[in-house]
């Protein structure tokens, strides 16, 4: 066969002061090699004048191959060919080849470097967020329990309906429960700003190269670290984003596994026991449940693997990365927009329902005597369901019924934990300068609940938070991806983690506080 | 025979997590390894798929969440994202 090789995008190899020998390169290959630019039509005469030589001149011989029939060993003959003779005329700088994005990256994606790098880059988005975002969320606590109260009562006053039941469900319930979850608002928006522009500047690929080398280090599926740390953000997409993994039992395990993937949702209720127990160190703290929220992926996973699927095979897998690159303001803009909304389309839908319900159960008397919505909460239907179940939270430090029944309506979502408490303490305004009498109220039954021990047991709380069902659209999720009996199993092993997790934290950690 | 589409294919078996530490190991220029991840994409060795950590580069018909996605907008100038290959078949 006649080759003649022409070289084109010289001007591009120039601006990276890369150089082709084209007399050296026609050595190497044994074909004429001419050097053209199209766009510039340079060059074009020389290659038809090579083009009408070659064509005079007899066929070449064929270069001898491997007497193979094997394709990739015949393949791999061609390229190491074509890349030694490719080095033999190419002329680059002398200067380190690699990009700033390489020379990064040689540290942010380092087996021992990297993972530190993520982890530190991760606190401090907690601890940015925590601190920033402290004393606007005071501020808008203080104005729906002050002001937004006021108003309420007023209009109320007005219409003749106040001191009646819909005072209680609209100040006691909607303005405390839903108002209590908007104070989050600033915190989430500075959150998903912080993750936004780590997204969009490339910074989260790297750090998705570190979870994937550690779960292929412990013998998970590789690309499992996709949906899970989409779970980070919200564990409903995370679930439909398992459809990636092209095995069976790797998507069932991944499914199983995304609720241990500490959510949005809890970090708001992490956020607030952080800031009302661990003050300044509530960044910290918050940064820990993420932390043991890796370490139970990683550890259920492994269970898992080594009881039910003992012949997963790990599949091999590469990552090509994208150069880092300035966040654009539109984009982080539409992406923080997106998941605030997503926050408050929560809030604003299934949390008033919940509120809604909690109220209903709080009004309903068990006894005679009471009026319907002028009983005390722990003589309601409520009261009294929370009061049956919180027994079973004894030995993790937190067998408050209002503390077992908020973990009761976090079935529902986990931000319903925060409206649930702010109702059955009914909050009232904060005095300046104290996180509220909210954070006093759970404060209280933390001390007493748990013998005079409250920190291992808020932390027995969190760790509990964390392991159990997120909420009833997970489990939706999960159902529809993975069938009702494997859900069900998944809600078993949550809560029998969960429990035997916070039992350990507590009883461990009151050794200790 | 140890050319550069199995010294590519062995570090992929290996686990080495990226294409620029690829060619660090080997030696190879970046060229030659993204043209023999290109050859063994086309010769069924690897498969190449795009992932996202946020909105998927391929827009919202390849987004398992896009019912209730509000950047519809935005979508169309996203950025180059991840891309994982992923080893079909080893080295015999």
């Amino acid at each position: 066969m006649r080759v003649i090789v022409a070289v084109t995008m010289s001007d591009v190899a120039a601006q990276r002061d890369v150089s082709v020998d084209a007399a050296l390169l026609s050595q190497a290959l044994g074909c004429p090699v001419v050097a053209t630019d199209p766009r510039r039509r340079t060059g074009l005469v020389a290659l038809a004048t090579a083009v009408r030589t070659t064509l005079a001149d007899p066929v070449p011989d064929a270069r001898p191959a491997p007497d193979t029939d094997d394709a990739l060993l015949l393949d791999d003959d061609r390229f190491t060919w074509l890349s030694d003779a490719a080095t033999k005329a190419t002329v680059t700088p002398g200067h380190d080849r690699l990009t700033v994005s390489d020379k990064v990256d040689r540290w942010v994606t380092a087996p021992v470097v990297g993972p530190l790098i993520f982890l530190a880059v991760m606190w401090a988005v907690f601890q940015l967020t925590t601190t920033v975002a402290a004393p606007l969320q005071e501020a808008l606590g203080g104005f729906f329990s002050g002001p937004v109260s006021h108003a309420v009562i007023s209009l109320l006053t007005l219409v003749h309906l106040n001191a009646t039941w819909v005072e209680g469900l609209l100040v006691n319930g909607l303005v405390a429960g839903v108002g209590m979850l908007l104070t989050f608002v600033p915190l989430m928006a500075l959150m998903f700003l912080l993750l936004a522009l780590l997204e969009d500047s490339g910074y989260l690929a790297r750090a998705a190269v570190v979870t994937d080398r550690l779960m292929r280090t412990m013998g998970l599926p590789g690309r499992a670290f996709l949906p899970l740390v989409v779970g980070f953000g919200c564990n409903v997409p995370a679930i439909s984003a398992t459809r990636i993994l092209p095995d069976a039992r790797q998507r069932l395990l991944t499914v199983l596994l995304v609720p241990f993937t500490s959510c949005s949702a809890r970090l708001t209720v992490f956020v607030m026991l952080g800031t009302v127990f661990f003050g300044s160190n509530a960044g910290t703290a918050v940064f820990g449940m993420y932390v043991a929220s890796v370490a139970l992926v990683v550890l259920v996973g492994l269970l898992l693997r080594r009881t039910l699927w003992r012949t997963m095979g790990a599949e091999p897998l590469i990552i090509d990365l994208p150069a880092y690159h300035l966040p654009t303001l539109r984009l982080t803009a539409a992406v923080v927009w997106q998941r605030l909304r997503g926050f408050l389309k929560t809030a604003s839908g299934i949390i008033v329902l919940t509120v809604c319900a909690v109220w209903l159960l709080q009004s309903i008397p068990t006894t005679g005597g009471q009026a319907f919505g002028q009983v005390p909460v722990e003589d309601s239907v409520y009261g009294v369901v929370a009061r049956k179940i919180s027994p079973a939270f004894a030995p993790a430090g937190f067998d408050q019924w209002q503390t077992a029944s908020a973990l009761l309506v976090g079935f529902v979502a986990k931000e319903a934990v925060i409206s649930s408490w702010a109702q059955t303490y009914a909050t009232e305004q904060p005095a300046p300068g104290q996180a509220g009498l909210l954070g006093d109220h759970i404060q209280a039954a933390f001390v007493q609940s748990s013998g005079g021990h409250p920190l291992p047991a808020v932390l027995a709380f969190m760790v509990f938070l964390l392991a159990y069902t997120p909420c009833v659209a997970t489990l939706a999720a999960q159902r529809r991806e993975i069938g009702l009996k494997w859900t069900l199993f998944g809600v078993a092993m949550q809560l029998a983690t969960a429990w035997l997790l916070a039992v350990a934290v507590f009883q461990i950690g009151r050794l200790f506080w | 025979m140890n050319g550069p589409l199995h010294r590519v294919l062995g570090e992929i078996a290996a686990g080495t997590p990226t294409l620029a530490e690829i060619a660090r190991r080997t030696g190879l220029s970046d060229d030659v390894v993204h043209a023999a991840i290109d050859h063994l994409v086309r010769a069924g060795r690897i498969t190449s798929t795009e992932l996202s950590l946020g909105c998927p580069t391929g827009g919202c018909g390849a987004c398992p969440s896009s019912g209730g996605c509000a950047l519809p907008a935005v979508l169309g100038n996203r950025r180059p994202g991840l891309v994982s290959l992923t080893l079909t078949r080893s080295v015999a």
